[in-house]
């Protein structure tokens, strides 16, 4: 018993402490949020999300004594396959909301994909080797295996759709392939095409968009394989003054709260765009909840967000580098990876550094099934910390 | 081990990178550029409404109200409270079921129409929507008692403008319709450029005509504003949200309200003059002749002007504008006739300018020749011999003839220009018409003929082409009166006199007129203009006769002033159809007088 509650001793606590703050701030401003809104559900959201925060630290301090080198074991490949069925399951039954498919009742499936993707990835890149397995596992077959294990799940987000998490286990997967250096010449070529691929389509949308003639941009247009609400976010992106009644009315107004926030904010529950109904209240606890924050907490406000997730991001990087075993630093690497990709592209997008896709802010949106896994994936984090110093 | 230690640091300075550019960025947005985002959110959230000022009143000299506003008592609609989710026409369907509702509750007849909810739900929801106005005590009071039943509708006193003398003066104090109080010149709304547009006002009265439009900015003041926040769709956020955002309201900006319009009017003089032209059609003005204050001006037949309150129904606007009444128009300034003899002084000076002198003598023998062409004067077996002043005392037609074609043209246009005529006098009332004096230029432009010999005789007595206002003239009863001066008439007592012009002619040959036309009220054809009168006066009478054939009509003439010797009254009265000048304008002038100046002991009155 001792040995189990000293176990507690060696957690991080920067780590813990800067989680803690952010899920108080969540519960903070969903509640500040909802408040100005006439359904009284709304009004009451952040109960349903403060509730959801404290199974997800149950889920969190129970992941942290459990060795996460067993629990890779166990339950990497069922965890995955069981979240394959789900994706599956969601596309034959899922609820639709917010045009997409993505709900088995209150369950999103792709939440737990993402997580699930980190852990068989570990699993598979960080078990201890031999020499006869290593070129088998790190070569290209590896490599292979490794697209199959994102791009399966991807795929069945893809359908859901759901681009934007599909495009979040881009970077995760990718970043704990190369920290593997499996197949690592084909990869880096991948990722680079896939940027180039990229970056030439949002130029043929800035040329198209430049034409004078409707023909002439239809014609454009009907080269790029992408469906009219994707054009659409890359024009809003690409022309963020030119609809603002229209398209980008949202990242308009987004822009406004934020920059009228100025150093300190309007002080919690006070932000006038919020209130009145400028900032769409449908996005305003999700997507764009940190336009909520920057105007009703200012720069001060953000900045102290950024050094939070800083402190969860590094110290998750400090628990990587003390691991002295693939798999604790693979899952570490992983799971940081995660959670800077979504703080990441949910802050660039709102301020408009960033097309706009539905991201959450991880801790803070809400969101159940998010949070729990986040919370999961952070608790995971700790067990590393906690036992990835050496075998015992 | 295969993940080396270099790799996680390279990520650490990866995620550092990426949230130094995201920490930059925001500090460029929200320090940097928060001004300017600050004001595009005070933009789009707040609506900046108008208070309107307090219309001023007009007052004659002595002080009596002849305009003032009343409380009028309206039924409003809060429309947030009413609003709607989704499409807007929800939220116009529910006002108007709601206006059913409590039209059938009180009885009363829908006042505003389907198109007018939706234009205000769409366009002004910031503002509450006036379903009824003016509405009698007993309505007001049932509307109290049940307004807990109809939610989101509210009672609201406005003023409402109110004359109280009725048609006293109808002409010069104009009415007032529905418009924006500031007027449409730049305001305070268009001061604040691109903010204009969020610039909500309800229509409030705006000056019409007379010294109402003349003067309205005066009247009118400055509206305030208070500063109105306003949700996304434009409506004023309901109350639980509306008070921790009550902090804009710091700036609100108090109206200044209009200010009282003194008029030169008095209204004894008016009452007087409007009694002696009720059952007639023309128009008369009285000066002051010392600096141009107009003491009454009116024109029959005439209007009240409370009928054109709050608005011009078409109803009223027809009895203003249909012919041949024409209610609506000020006729002693805008409408402009023959001047006829009393043209005669002024021909009379040029004539003594250019040489004449006042003890040649003219053989009248009834008819004036000019080659084929004749002139009848009214006396058909002539006047004889007579020298100018006599003239003038008979008003004969062919001794002016003679002596406007002996000086010509050029000279009877010059001495017309001089004493003002074909120009606006600048009373500060709009609608002047500056009538005509004819020249060569003028004929061809709208006869495309020459002129000829007659046109100079025809406009040495008033007649032909020649067209002059009541005002006109009573600006050259004011000249002959005090000497000289031509006075710019005015109505505003503060705006006081503007020095006059002297007209360019010797106080000997105007003291000649002067007597003449004392000669005319003594012996001659104006002698009920003096007729028991307490004082001394002089005029000129003139009997224009216009239009041929079945048309052909005299409007009557009467210019005069008094007393003679320091006169403090001019007077200009045209009577449309009339029989001639002394019989049908001088009784009438001779009653104005009387009520100025009083009666001779044993006088009798006409």
């Amino acid at each position: 018993m001792r040995a189990f509650l000293s176990k507690y001793l060696r957690i991080d606590v920067t780590m813990l402490a800067c989680m803690l703050v952010l899920v108080y701030m969540g519960v903070r401003l969903i509640q500040s949020a909802g408040g100005a809104r006439t359904s009284a559900a709304l009004n009451d959201l952040w109960t349903v999300h403060a509730w959801t925060a404290a199974i997800g630290f149950v889920v969190y301090a129970v992941l942290t004594v459990v060795d996460y080198r067993k629990l890779l074991d166990w339950c990497a490949g069922p965890v995955f396959a069981v979240a394959c069925a789900m994706l599956v399951a969601v596309l034959a039954f899922g609820a639709v909301r917010y045009g997409g498919r993505r709900w088995l009742w209150f369950f999103q499936p792709s939440e737990l994909a993402k997580l699930a993707v980190i852990v068989l990835l570990a699993h598979v890149y960080g078990r201890p080797t031999d020499e006869e397995v290593a070129p088998r596992r790190f070569g290209w077959r590896g490599g292979l295996c490794g697209l199959a294990i994102f791009g399966v799940p991807a795929a069945l987000i893809l359908a859901e759709p759901d681009l934007g998490t599909a495009l979040v286990l881009v970077p995760t997967a990718f970043i704990m392939l190369l920290a593997a250096r499996v197949w690592t010449k084909a990869l880096v070529t991948i990722l680079l095409t896939g940027l180039l691929v990229a970056g030439l389509m949002l130029g043929t949308v800035y040329v198209a968009e430049r034409q004078s003639r409707p023909e002439d941009k239809a014609r454009i247009y009907s080269r790029i394989p992408l469906k009219e609400h994707q054009l659409k976010r890359l024009r809003v992106f690409l022309f963020p003054d030119r609809d603002i009644h229209g398209d980008g009315y949202n990242l308009r107004q987004a822009r406004i709260s934020i920059g009228s926030g100025s150093w300190w904010g309007k002080g919690l529950g006070k932000g006038a765009l919020k209130q009145l109904g400028y900032l769409p209240p449908a996005v305003s606890m999700n997507d764009f909840i940190f336009a909520v924050l920057a105007e009703e907490l200012g720069f001060m406000g953000c900045l102290s967000l950024l050094l939070l997730y800083l402190g969860i991001l590094l110290s998750g990087l400090r628990v990587a580098w003390r691991c002295q075993d693939d798999r604790g630093r693979l899952l570490a690497i992983g799971i940081c990876t995660l959670v800077f990709s979504h703080v990441y592209v949910n802050i660039a997008m709102s301020i408009g550094l960033m097309p706009i896709t539905g991201l959450p802010l991880p801790l803070v949106s809400a969101g159940r099934t998010f949070l729990v896994v986040i919370m999961a994936a952070l608790g995971l984090l700790q067990s590393v910390a906690v036992h990835g110093g050496a075998e015992e | 081990m295969r993940v080396s230690a270099w790799f996680i640091v390279g990520l650490g300075c990866l995620f550092l990178f990426a949230f130094s550019v995201l920490g930059v960025t925001l500090y460029r947005l929200q320090t940097v550029k928060a001004g300017e985002f600050a004001e595009v959110e005070t933009t789009q959230t707040t609506r900046r409404i108008g208070i309107p000022a307090q219309r001023g009143r007009i007052l004659d000299r002595s002080g009596h109200v002849l305009a003032d506003c009343r409380p009028s008592r309206c039924i409003v609609c809060n429309l947030e409270e009413l609003q709607q989710r989704g499409n807007w026409s929800n939220t116009v369907n529910a006002v108007d079921a709601a206006v059913d509702a409590l039209a059938s509750a009180l009885g009363l007849e829908r006042a505003v129409t389907r198109e007018q909810v939706a234009r205000h739900v769409a366009r002004a929801s910031a503002l509450p929507l006036t379903v009824w106005r003016d509405l009698d005590e007993r309505t007001f009071a049932r509307f109290a008692e049940r307004a807990d039943g109809f939610p989101g509708f509210e009672l609201a006193v406005r003023a409402e403008r109110r004359y109280p003398y009725g048609t006293l003066a109808a002409h010069v104090i104009g009415y007032t319709g529905r418009g924006r109080p500031g007027g449409d010149e730049p305001s305070v709304a268009q001061e604040a450029g691109a903010r204009e547009a969020h610039f909500f006002e309800e229509l409030e009265m705006k000056g019409r005509k007379g010294v109402e439009g003349f003067y309205n900015r005066y009247l009118a003041g400055f509206p305030g504003q208070r500063f109105q926040l306003v949700d996304a769709r434009g409506f004023r956020p309901r109350k639980r949200a509306g008070k921790e955002l009550a902090d804009a309201a710091a700036d609100d900006v108090a109206p200044a309200d209009g200010l009282d319009l003194e008029l030169t009017l008095d209204i004894d003089i008016q009452a007087e003059l409007e009694r002696q032209l009720a059952d007639v059609t023309g128009a008369g003005v009285v000066l002051d002749p010392r600096d141009g204050a107009v003491l009454a001006m009116a024109s029959a037949p005439t209007f009240d002007p409370n009928t054109c309150i709050p608005h011009l129904t078409p109803d009223v606007y027809a009895s203003l504008t249909n012919a041949p009444a024409k209610r609506g128009q000020n006729r002693a300034i805008s409408e402009s006739y023959a001047p006829g003899s009393t043209f005669k002084p002024i021909t009379a000076l040029a004539a003594l300018a250019t040489g004449w002198l006042p003890d040649d003598e003219y053989d009248c023998v009834g008819v004036y020749q000019l080659g084929e062409w004749k002139l009848r004067c009214w006396d058909y077996y002539g006047h004889g011999p007579l020298n100018l002043r006599q003239a003038l005392e008979q008003s004969c037609n062919t001794f002016f003839c003679n002596i406007g074609s002996a000086i010509g043209t050029n000279a009877l246009i010059e001495a017309a220009h001089d004493f003002g005529l074909g120009s606006c006098t600048g009373i500060d009332i709009g609608g002047e018409t500056p009538g005509v004096v004819p020249d060569e230029t003028w004929k061809r432009t709208y006869y495309n003929e020459p002129w000829y010999p007659g046109d100079t005789c025809q406009m040495s007595i008033g007649q032909g082409m020649l067209l002059v206002t009541p005002l006109q003239m009573a600006v050259v009863a004011a000249a002959l009166a005090n000497g000289g001066t031509v006075v710019k008439p005015y109505l505003h007592k503060k705006s006081g006199a503007e020095s006059g012009r002297r007209v360019p002619f010797s106080e000997d040959s105007i003291e000649l007129v002067r007597q003449g036309m004392l000669d005319v009220v003594l012996h001659g054809t104006g002698k009920k203009i003096a007729s028991g009168l307490a004082v001394t006066c002089a005029g000129k009478t003139g009997t224009a006769e216009i239009g041929k054939g079945e048309m052909r009509r005299k409007n009557t003439w009467v210019i005069a002033f008094a007393p003679f010797e320091k006169p403090t009254v001019a007077i200009a009265m045209v009577v449309e159809r009339g029989e001639s000048g002394g019989k049908t304008v001088a009784p009438r002038v001779n009653a104005v007088f009387s009520r100025i100046f009083g009666r001779k002991e044993g006088g009798q009155r006409l």
